[in-house]
């Protein structure tokens, strides 16, 4: 996925339709909005990010959990399976990011890319989809024709902390 | 000026504003891992250089703890557990990648051990003990028979138990304060001392008190050392390696790691038992009271601090 920095306007919608989507329970988000504010007035420059879970190529969640609940799924999307979670916590500490939480039901929960729900039909993540700006581009990395791909070919773009190492596969175009 | 802030609003339980997902329940079982594993090495050690005479509360009586203090741990661990009755799945894989994996599966090699090592020792306590039953003996003579392949796996074992006490920290990369490889042998180490604290605590033999005040008291040097290493890992490494190093070099950990850890619970009793080794009488169980307490606020406040410490935002 690639979240355009220079489109996104902070407005929140894809944490409200991720929420109501996946009936993240009340309390929790699995996305947010991170507003960077640089330099000293009037000299001012604003980035906002919608960030959720990095998905890693080299998770750092997958390789901590010791029962194989993390796990990567179809095209690389990092998941939990619920039923073989025990809860221990170690992808939480383990995720740089801060993406997963402790669902109230026991299991760790956190972005799946809407992929059973919503991908697999053929359709965009709920965040994707309702952005008013389009700013959000997601599909096969591996796909040239992907919109993401497409996208990437043209603009700039960074990952967040990549010297964490995880090769985490959200990117901002800036 | 740079200032990062969320604006959608998150607030994840145990999340947010900073990682608090391990309350005081895995540093506690930290903490009774290295020290079961710090006592049932030294009992194995000395069971298999043929001292179980000399050095009988190190090999007989202090190994009664460790099937106690191994089972408060594994309930802290259980209680740590926020998908309780899926517990089990620990124990359908083993998964060499993690270490909470294969800590468990070594916890599960370790502790029913730690249980056959009481039993055969149970006259210590009991000595007008009955096994009731034929197999109950037969078992017994089996495993006394074997006590020397025994004492050797457990011997192995809880060297690995003592190191996966730091490993399960230091393989986190996304905190910083935890991810040094020196926490393996740094927990192992502290693991080791306060097992032999403990023996000496327990021990009504002077000699036998001597050599573990000895024996801690090297261990202790070793600690300092690597503690040392640690710090100055930190203080060559990267941007949030060297702001981790600073929760304890001037930041809120300062005080307690310092005064509590470093001072009260390595350097005091270092001295004390220096002392006691050269011949002065002091009350004996000052010096290991110490290094337990030295060593159980250590695992707080490395479990505390790390979680404290992160690479961005």
């Amino acid at each position: 996925m690639a979240v355009d920095t220079k489109k996104c306007v902070g407005c929140s919608d894809c944490v409200v339709a991720c929420q109501t989507e996946n009936k993240v329970p009340i309390g929790y988000c699995r996305d947010w909005v991170v507003e960077v504010m640089d330099g000293t007035y009037p000299q001012l420059e604003i980035e906002i990010r919608s960030e959720r879970c990095n998905h890693c190529e080299n998770s750092p969640c997958v390789r901590c959990c010791p029962t194989g609940a993390s796990h990567y799924a179809d095209g690389g999307v990092v998941l939990v399976t619920p039923d073989e979670c025990i809860g221990c916590g170690a992808c939480i500490a383990s995720c740089p990011y801060d993406a997963r939480y402790p669902h109230p039901d026991g299991y760790v929960d956190k972005c799946t890319f809407c992929l059973d729900n919503r991908v697999k039909k053929g359709l965009d993540p709920a965040c994707v989809s309702v952005c008013p700006t389009k700013c959000m581009y997601f599909g096969d990395l591996d796909d040239p024709n992907s919109p993401v791909s497409k996208v990437l070919k043209k603009r700039k773009f960074k990952t967040l902390i990549p010297e964490a190492g995880t090769q985490p596969q959200l990117y901002f175009l800036i | 000026m740079k200032e990062e802030l969320i604006i959608s609003g998150r607030m994840n339980q145990f999340i947010d504003p900073t990682l608090h997902i391990w309350h005081w329940h895995i540093p506690l079982y930290l903490f009774l891992g290295g020290l079961s594993a710090g006592i049932l090495f030294f009992a194995a050690y000395f069971t298999i250089t043929g001292k179980e005479d000399k050095y009988p509360t190190a090999v007989k009586l202090a190994p009664f703890l460790t099937p106690v203090l191994l089972s408060v741990g594994l309930l802290a661990l259980l209680l740590d557990l926020k998908h309780k009755t899926y517990f089990w799945r620990l124990y359908t894989t083993i998964r060499i990648e993690s270490p909470m994996s294969w800590g468990a599966w070594t916890l599960m090699v370790v502790t029913p051990l730690s249980f056959v090592w009481s039993a055969l020792n149970i006259k210590t306590l009991f000595p007008n003990w009955d096994w009731k039953y034929k197999f109950l003996y037969d078992l017994e003579a089996f495993f006394r028979k074997n006590i020397k392949p025994i004492a050797w796996i457990l011997l192995i074992f809880s060297l690995i138990l003592g190191v996966y006490t730091g490993i399960l920290f230091s393989a986190f990369n996304a905190r910083p304060l935890w991810n040094t490889s020196i926490l393996g042998p740094l927990f192992l180490t502290s693991g080791l001392s306060t097992g032999a604290a403990a023996i000496v605590l327990l021990s009504r033999n002077h000699a036998e008190r001597l050599t573990f005040a000895r024996i801690d008291l090297m261990l202790i040097g070793i600690e300092v050392f690597l503690i040392i290493h640690m710090f100055m890992g930190f203080l060559a490494s990267t941007q949030v390696h060297i702001e981790a190093a600073e929760l304890f070099l001037g930041g809120p950990y300062t005080t307690p790691f310092w005064l509590f850890v470093f001072t009260l619970g390595l350097a005091v009793p270092a001295v004390l038992e220096m002392l006691e080794l050269k011949k002065f009488h002091l009350p004996y169980w000052i010096a290991p009271a110490l290094v337990i307490a030295g060593g159980l606020i250590f695992r707080f406040l490395m479990a505390n601090a790390g979680q404290a410490s992160r690479w961005l935002y």
